[in-house]
C-alpha cells in the first residue's frame, strides 16, 4: 500500500470509530429527537457503574416436578371417573405420585394417558415418577413461562432497558438498571400472585372457633382461609370457610390497576375478559346476599356481601397502601409465576456507589495513561509521540467497536481500557528497542526501521495471540463485570495489533521517509 | 533517552540453578499455604451475603458496630462480620455473611428491614451482593477450568509456533506465576474475589508476552549461532531483550499502580494481584522459562534448523 492510501485508511478508521463512539458520550436523546446522523446505540453502562439490581434466578426443580405430577394426577382422576375405574386417593410425595385404588386398571389408564412417567408398584399403590427427560422439560417450560411473566412485571414497573434473558438449565438473568430498593424489587419475583373469588360458606373470628363448629372435620373440598389484616391494629381478624375450587381466578382477568375510592383510599380495579365476565355476572346474580371473598395468594383481602349483580368491572377495597395496591395490580395483571423461583445471585449497587466507581476508575485510568504517555514522550522523543498517537487511536478504536457492539462498560472494563494502553505500548517498545539495537550495530536509520518492524512482527503477533487466548477465556467464563473486562481486553488487543504495526509505521514513513537521518529514537 | 546505554552482559544462565531452587521453595510454600490455609474467598466463590449500608444522620441512638451486631443477633445471624467503612461520621458499614449454605432469598431484605426499624429511618443501601452456594461452587470450578484451559492453550500454541522444547518452559513459568500470586493471597489472607481470578488470567497473558519475546530472540540467535553454546545464546537473547522487558513491565506497572492507589476499593484486589503477577511474570520469563528450555534441549537435543517464522505474510512493508 502506498503511504497515501495508508493514511486514508487510518483516517477513515479513526473517523468511523469516533462516529461510532459518539452515542456513548452524548446524553441519550429523547424519543423522536434522535439525530439521524448518529448511530442508534452506544455502550451500556454496567450495573456496577450506573446502579441497579442484578439477579440470577432458577426455577425450583422440585416444585416444577411436583406441579407436573399434579397435572398427571388430575388427568388420571378425570380419566378414571370417565372409565369407571376406582381411584381411592392420590397424593404427591417428593418426586413421586402415589395412586391407590384399582391398581391394574389404573396402570392401563396411566400407560394410555401419561407418556411422561415411569410406572411402578409399591405396597398396593401405583407409584409414578416423572421421566428424566420430562423433568428437564418441565423445568425449561417453567423457565419460559417465568421469563414472560417477569418481562411483563418488570415492564409494568417502568424499568428502562432491563435485561431478562434465559441462561439455560432453568436459569434466568434479570438486570434492572436504576432499580434502587432490593426489598421493593422482591415483589417482582413473588412466587404466585393469584386472585381468586370464592363464596363464603361460613365465618368465625378465628380458625379455632371455626374448626370447633365442625367436629367431624372440614369437608375435603373446603378449606379455611384467614384475613390478611391479621395483626394489624384496629382490624378484626376473621377466618372463613370457603370451597377449594374458586368461582373465578386471576387467569380470566383482562386488566387490573390501582385506583382510588371516594374517600381517596387506594383500591384495585379489575376487568374480566368476556368469559370471566359471564361467569361473574351469573354467579353474583344467583348469590345476592351472600358474602364473596377476594383472595390474593391465599390471604383474604376483602369479603364483602354481594349487593347486586356485577359484570365485567369490579374493584377490591382492602386496607392497601398506595404501593401495595399498585404492586398487587401489577402482579395480577402479569399473571402468576407458576413455579417458584430461587434467587441464586443478587447484586445491587446504589447509584452513589456507581458514581464513585466511575470517578475512581476514570481518574486512575487518566493518571495511569498520562504517566505512560509522559514516559514514552521523554524516553523515545519524537517516535515516542508517534506511539502515543497510536495509543490514542487504539483507545478510540476500542471504544468505537464496543459502542457499535452495544457492549457493556463495567468498572473492571475501565481498568481493561487502561491496561490495554499499558500492554499496547509493549508492541511499540519491542519495535523501538529493536530499531535502536539495529542502529547500534551500524545499520542506516532507514534499514534499521525496516528491520525493526520486520523482525518484530512475529514476536508481536505471537504475544498477542497468547494474550488473546486468556482474554477470550475470561470473556467466556466470566460473569457480569468480569465478562465486560474480557470483552474490553479482547477488542483492545486486536486494535493494538493494528495501531502498533500500521499507525506508527505510517507516521515513521511519513516523517522519516525522505529524511531518515532525522530519526530520533 | 536510554536506560540501557551499553549492551548489558549479565550472566543470567549461571544464576539459574539458584533461582530455580528458590522458585521451587517459594512455590512449595505457596502450595502448602493454599492446601492448608486455603483462600479467603469472597462470597463470589463460597456464597453468602455482603451488604454495604450508610446510616443517615437522623438515626436514633448511637450508630456503631455494636448496635449493628444487636440487630443481626435478633435475626439469628451470629456469624456476621461487621466492619466500618470510611470515616467515623460517614456512618458506613459492611455486613458480611460468608458461606451461607441455603438460598435464603429474603435474608438481605430482612436485614435491611430490621435496620430501618431499629434506626427509625431509611438506611441507604450502597450495595447488596448475595450469591447462592450453588453459583459459588460453579464459579470456583469455572475459574479453575479457565486457568487450566489457558495453560493448555498456550502449551499447544507455543508447541505449534516453536520447537516442542520451548512449550513446557513457557507453561511452567505461567504455572509458577499463578501459584506465586495465588499463594501470596493465601498466605496473607487477602480476599480472593472474581476480580482477582480475572487478574490471574491477565497475568497469564502478560507473562506469556515476556516469554514469547525472549523465546523469539533465542530462536533467532540459534538460527545463526547453532546450539553448541546454548547457554551463551540464551544469555545473549535475554540481555538483548532486557531493556524491552524492563520497560514494558515498568510501563504496565505505572498503570497498575495508578489503579491500585486511585482505582477505588472495588479494584484494589485486582490491581494488587496484577502488581504481584507482573513482577513475578517478568522474573519467571527470564529464569524459569529459559532454564527449562536449556534443560530440555540438553537432554533431548535442540534442532539446529530451528523453525523459521514465516516472513511471507508481512503485515507492513516498506513502501518508500
Amino acid at each position: 500500500m502506498t503511504l497515501r492510501s495508508r493514511w486514508i485508511m487510518i483516517g477513515a478508521v479513526t473517523v468511523m470509530m469516533v462516529w461510532l463512539a459518539l452515542p456513548s458520550f452524548l446524553p441519550a436523546p429523547k424519543a423522536g429527537e434522535e439525530h439521524w446522523w448518529l448511530p442508534k446505540k452506544g455502550m451500556r453502562l454496567g450495573l456496577d457503574l450506573q446502579g441497579g439490581i442484578h439477579w440470577l434466578l432458577r426455577v425450583d426443580q422440585d416444585a416444577a416436578v411436583k406441579r407436573e405430577l399434579e397435572k398427571v394426577q388430575s388427568s388420571i382422576a378425570d380419566a378414571a371417573s370417565d372409565g369407571k375405574i376406582e381411584l381411592k386417593s392420590g397424593e404427591v410425595k417428593g418426586d413421586q405420585l402415589f395412586l391407590h385404588g384399582d391398581v391394574p386398571g389404573l396402570r392401563k389408564l396411566v400407560e394410555a394417558n401419561a407418556p411422561n412417567v415411569d410406572v411402578d408398584e409399591e405396597e398396593g399403590a401405583l407409584v409414578l415418577k416423572l421421566k428424566e427427560r420430562w423433568k428437564r422439560d418441565a423445568v425449561e417450560r417453567g423457565a419460559a413461562t417465568a421469563l414472560e411473566v417477569l418481562r411483563r412485571r418488570v415492564d409494568s414497573v417502568g424499568v428502562s432497558e432491563p435485561i431478562i434473558a434465559p441462561q439455560g438449565n432453568g436459569r434466568i438473568l434479570v438486570q434492572m438498571p436504576g432499580m434502587k430498593d432490593p426489598a421493593a424489587a422482591r415483589q417482582l419475583i413473588q412466587a404466585t400472585t393469584f386472585l381468586e373469588f370464592k363464596l363464603v360458606l361460613d365465618a368465625a373470628p378465628n380458625e379455632e372457633v371455626l374448626k370447633a363448629k365442625y367436629p367431624k372435620g372440614i369437608p375435603d373440598d373446603q378449606e379455611i382461609v384467614t384475613n390478611a389484616n391479621e395483626g394489624r391494629k384496629g382490624k378484626e381478624s376473621e377466618a372463613l370457610l370457603v370451597p377449594k375450587k374458586a368461582v373465578l381466578s386471576g387467569d380470566m382477568l383482562e386488566d387490573a390497576r390501582m385506583s382510588y375510592d371516594r374517600r381517596n383510599r387506594p383500591i384495585i380495579e379489575f376487568t374480566w375478559n368476556s368469559e370471566g365476565a359471564k361467569v361473574f355476572r351469573d354467579f353474583t346474580g344467583q348469590n345476592i346476599g351472600h358474602r364473596l371473598a377476594a383472595i390474593i395468594d391465599g390471604k383474604v383481602i376483602t369479603a364483602p356481601t354481594i349487593q347486586s349483580k356485577i359484570g365485567r368491572n369490579g374493584e377490591i377495597t382492602g386496607d392497601f397502601t398506595r404501593d401495595e395496591a399498585n404492586n398487587t395490580a401489577v402482579q395480577l395483571r402479569s399473571g402468576a409465576l407458576p413455579i417458584p423461583l430461587v434467587l441464586e445471585e443478587e447484586r445491587s449497587v446504589g447509584p452513589s456507589l456507581g458514581a464513585d466507581s466511575i470517578r475512581d476508575g476514570v481518574h486512575a485510568s487518566l493518571v495511569g495513561a498520562g504517566l505512560v504517555f509522559l514516559f514514552m514522550g521523554i524516553y523515545y522523543s519524537v517516535t515516542g509521540m508517534f506511539a502515543n498517537l497510536a495509543l490514542v487511536v487504539n483507545v478510540v478504536i476500542l471504544i468505537g467497536l464496543m459502542s457499535s457492539a452495544g457492549a457493556t462498560m463495567t468498572l473492571p472494563g475501565i481498568a481493561g481500557v487502561v491496561l490495554t494502553v499499558g500492554m499496547a505500548v509493549d508492541s511499540n517498545v519491542i519495535i523501538y528497542e529493536r530499531i535502536r539495537e539495529e542502529l547500534r550495530s551500524g545499520k542506516t536509520p532507514r534499514a534499521a526501521i525496516g528491520v525493526g518492524y520486520a523482525r518484530s512482527f512475529w514476536t508481536i503477533f505471537d504475544a498477542h495471540v497468547t494474550a488473546l487466548l486468556s482474554s477470550v477465556i475470561l470473556f467466556l467464563i466470566g460473569r457480569g463485570p468480569v465478562q465486560g473486562f474480557g470483552v474490553t481486553l479482547t477488542i483492545g488487543l486486536l486494535a493494538s495489533m493494528f495501531t502498533a504495526l500500521v499507525v506508527t509505521r505510517t507516521l515513521m514513513d511519513t516523517v522519516y521517509g525522505n529524511h531518515p537521518e532525522r530519526l530520533r529514537i | 533517552m536510554e536506560l540501557f546505554k551499553a549492551k548489558t552482559h549479565i550472566d543470567f544462565v549461571r544464576s539459574m540453578p539458584f533461582m530455580v531452587a528458590l522458585s521451587v521453595a517459594v512455590i512449595a510454600a505457596s502450595l502448602l499455604s493454599i492446601a492448608v490455609r486455603g483462600f479467603n474467598f469472597s462470597i463470589d466463590f463460597v456464597g453468602g451475603t455482603v451488604i454495604d449500608v450508610q446510616v443517615p444522620a437522623n438515626a436514633t441512638g448511637t450508630v456503631d458496630e455494636g448496635r449493628m451486631r444487636t440487630i443481626l443477633d435478633k435475626l439469628n445471624q451470629h456469624d456476621a462480620t461487621i466492619v466500618r467503612l470510611g470515616a467515623l461520621d460517614d456512618r458506613e458499614f459492611r455486613i458480611s455473611l460468608r458461606g451461607s449454605q441455603e438460598e435464603d432469598r429474603d435474608l438481605s431484605v430482612n436485614i435491611l428491614k430490621a435496620m430501618n426499624q431499629d434506626f427509625g429511618t431509611e438506611v441507604v443501601t450502597k450495595s447488596v451482593d448475595s450469591v447462592g452456594p450453588r453459583v459459588g461452587g460453579e464459579l470456583r470450578r469455572a475459574g479453575v477450568l479457565a486457568i487450566l484451559l489457558s495453560w493448555i492453550g498456550i502449551l499447544a500454541y507455543v508447541w505449534l509456533r516453536f520447537e516442542w522444547q520451548y512449550a513446557p518452559g513457557a507453561v511452567l513459568a505461567l504455572i509458577h506465576d499463578v501459584c506465586f500470586t495465588a499463594g501470596l493471597f493465601s498466605i496473607f489472607g487477602w480476599e480472593f474475589d472474581m476480580n482477582v481470578l480475572a487478574a490471574l488470567l491477565v497475568i497469564i497473558g502478560y507473562s506469556m508476552n515476556d516469554t514469547i519475546v525472549i523465546y523469539d530472540r533465542i530462536r533467532e540467535t540459534v538460527a545463526t549461532r547453532g546450539t553448541t553454546e546454548l547457554e551463551s545464546v540464551v544469555n545473549e537473547a535475554i540481555n538483548a531483550t532486557l531493556s524491552r522487558t524492563v520497560l514494558t513491565s515498568g510501563l504496565t506497572q505505572l498503570v497498575v499502580v495508578a489503579l491500585l492507589f486511585l482505582g477505588g476499593p472495588v479494584l484494589r484486589g485486582f490491581a494488587l494481584a496484577l502488581f504481584i503477577g507482573i513482577l513475578v511474570g517478568t522474573y519467571s520469563s527470564i529464569y524459569i522459562a529459559s532454564a527449562v528450555l536449556i534443560w530440555l534441549s540438553r537432554r533431548y537435543g535442540h534442532p539446529v534448523e530451528a523453525k523459521k517464522p514465516e516472513r511471507r505474510a508481512r503485515a507492513t512493508r516498506a513502501t518508500s
